[in-house]
């Protein structure tokens, strides 16, 4: 702390951004809220790191630059929003627009709110609150409360909210992917029943029985669910995978779908193969061995094409 | 055995497999009375679990001031369950002596422990004190909306439940932190947002601005999070020197299968070729899996926050 508060008196910018990268969190912490003190000439060697490879030094320039509130900052923060491929630094960004409050922000922060992300819809949202935006359609309104997560909110508002439900339906998270399906079966449109059969091939299972649930109410033929369902991909390991495995490499099948002692049998096997070709005259023993495997194969492709995964 | 008192005879016992052995064997032993206590006592040192579990539940049965002492000292057993069964039994004995380690046990980071505590001490009478001690108790028998009551008092209470390895139990206390929304949980909840579940990290973030916490902190707090992701200069070094494996380590089900053919056909072309036209020939191919492997490691998607 010591030296931080050493560089401060020196105004050692070059000093503090090094810190960025210190090992220990509390130092990062420290030097970017001390980065954010110094004003102006702060701004441009920040602006110039923001694109740095570690995540951590993203953040805390960023952090800095919000506290700095320098509008030249502006353009650079909106790009970091838009294009940077971590969530976290998209959405330090948003909320380091919300704290500069330039409202040539708001556009970016907008279209933020339909990020795949929910840490960066939230930051979006809390950012456009801070610049005093209020939202002006149906849409907007739902797009800020899918944001802030008011799923009781989102119901209320009806069919209006189906469009901006469906965007975040690429969410990653599968949390909130049930909540919409689950949103998008009460409310029940045309548009709300395409997106919720297309939620049946999910790879979650959760969301795909969410969907089960909401295409119900959605009044699609209950014959066509399981029909869609059976179309999902595969989740467990592959039948045809294991088969190949287990055929000419005994025992690697099994230990690819999950028996412990599948390495076991494939060491056996291998050192049964090396004797036999080491004592047994034969050039290529495998050949031999290859019926009995075959047998195996047949036997771990159906255990697999048997294995639940709903 | 129980006419013959044959105390060792049912301790053996409580090893069988099957459980109702193991209950009867217990229950036999408890009604021996304190004649049998010292001989429990001094099998309670045993290494095995479940024979714990039946001589401390033989224990309760027999109600001996005796066995207090190594009751307490069993609610600090590494085992969870051993702890628990040891806050229940002292309950049953009911001295109120007990109450300052059963207090102790209401701070356990395992929420079954918490609850015998809890319900222990209501079977001895106890009371809380003060606040903070109530927190304590109901955070031990999750009556969630009693602990939302006492406010900032329940705050200790409630980020010590932060340790719990439910996480619906860290869901719950993070959730109660921010509606209690007092600056000193910003520790515990700073802590929380790199929580190994996705769901009290969420939850770390929408409690964290109504302690106080300002909004800029919350995406460092979270960038500390577990990460399950794959080192990509381990699957490019593996698949450099070990042909395969480096896809095997990304969860390739064809990269053993890779290996194993690379070794064959290594073994066939030194054979056939030499050393010198084997290595000439296999390190630019060794070289570019390498390549290969890193470079889709680094394109794998991150699990989501």
């Amino acid at each position: 702390m010591a030296t931080i508060e050493s560089l401060k008196q020196s105004h050692d910018i070059r000093g503090l951004i090094r810190l960025l990268d210190h090992g220990s969190p509390e130092i990062q912490w420290r030097a970017a809220d001390t980065l954010g003190t110094l004003g102006e000439p702060a701004c441009d060697p920040l602006i110039s790191i923001i694109d740095f490879p570690k995540v951590h030094v993203r953040i805390g320039a960023i952090e800095a630059l919000g506290d700095l509130r320098n509008p030249r900052s502006v353009n650079h923060l909106v790009r970091k929003l838009k294009t940077d491929p971590d969530n976290e630094v998209r959405w330090v960004a948003a909320l380091a627009l919300g704290q500069i409050g330039d409202p040539g922000a708001v556009p970016a922060l907008q279209l933020a709110l339909k990020d795949n992300d929910r840490y960066v819809r939230y930051g979006a949202v809390k950012a456009l609150e801070t610049l005093g935006w209020t939202p002006a359609t149906d849409i907007e309104m739902a797009c800020a409360l899918i944001a802030l997560q008011d799923w009781q909110g989102v119901r209320k508002l009806g069919p209006g909210a189906v469009g901006p439900l469906i965007d975040i339906m690429k969410d990653p998270n599968p949390v909130t992917r049930t909540k919409i399906v689950g949103l998008l079966g009460g409310i029940g449109s045309s548009a709300a029943k395409k997106t919720c059969e297309a939620a049946l091939l999910d790879r979650d299972p959760e969301v795909r029985w969410t969907a089960v649930l909401a295409c119900k109410r959605c009044g699609t033929d209950t014959h066509r669910i399981p029909l869609i369902m059976s179309e999902r991909q595969k989740t467990g390991p592959s039948a045809i995978g294991a088969a190949i495995l287990n055929l000419f490499f005994f025992g690697l099948g099994y230990q690819y779908i999950g028996k412990w002692w599948g390495f076991l049998v494939f060491m056996s096997y291998m050192t049964i193969m090396v004797f036999v070709q080491l004592y047994g005259n034969l050039v290529f023993p495998f050949i031999y061995i290859y019926p009995f495997t075959a047998v195996s194969a047949v036997q771990t492709y159906y255990a697999v094409k048997r294995m639940p995964d709903m | 055995m129980v006419h013959q008192k044959d105390i060792n005879g049912l301790i053996r016992l409580l090893r069988s497999r099957d459980i109702d052995i193991q209950v009867q064997a217990a229950q036999a032993l408890g009604s021996l009375g304190t004649e049998a206590t010292d001989r429990l006592i001094s099998a309670l040192s045993t290494k095995n679990k479940t024979v714990k579990l039946g001589i401390i539940g033989a224990l309760a049965g027999i109600k001996s001031s005796r066995s207090i002492q190594p009751l307490i000292a069993a609610l600090g057993d590494e085992n969870s369950e051993v702890r628990w069964q040891a806050a229940i039994a002292l309950g049953d004995i009911g001295d109120s002596a007990t109450t300052g380690s059963l207090c102790s046990a209401l701070k356990d980071p395992d929420k079954y422990v918490r609850y015998g505590a809890a319900v222990s001490l209501t079977t001895i009478g106890w009371k809380p004190q003060d606040a903070a001690e109530r927190a304590y108790y109901f955070a031990g028998l999750q009556e969630w909306g009693a602990v939302r009551e006492i406010g900032k008092p329940a705050v200790p209470a409630l980020t010590g439940l932060l340790r719990d390895r439910d996480s619906t139990v860290r869901i719950k206390a993070v959730e109660l932190l921010g509606i209690i929304g007092d600056t000193d949980a910003t520790p515990a909840l700073i802590q929380s947002l790199g929580d190994e579940n996705r769901e009290v990290r969420w939850n770390s973030v929408l409690a964290s601005p109504k302690c106080g916490i300002s909004l800029k902190y919350l995406p460092r707090g979270l960038s500390r999070r577990p990460q399950n992701v794959k080192n990509p200069l381990i699957a490019g070094v593996l698949n450099f020197l070990l042909p395969g494996l480096g896809y095997g380590y990304l969860g390739k089900w064809w990269g053993t299968m890779i290996f194993q053919i690379d070794v064959m056909a290594t073994v066939w072309l030194f054979k056939m070729e030499g050393d010198e036209n084997s290595f000439s020939l296999l390190f630019p191919i060794y070289l570019v899996l390498g390549i290969h492997a890193w470079y889709i490691t680094t394109k794998m998607p991150k699990d989501p926050p």
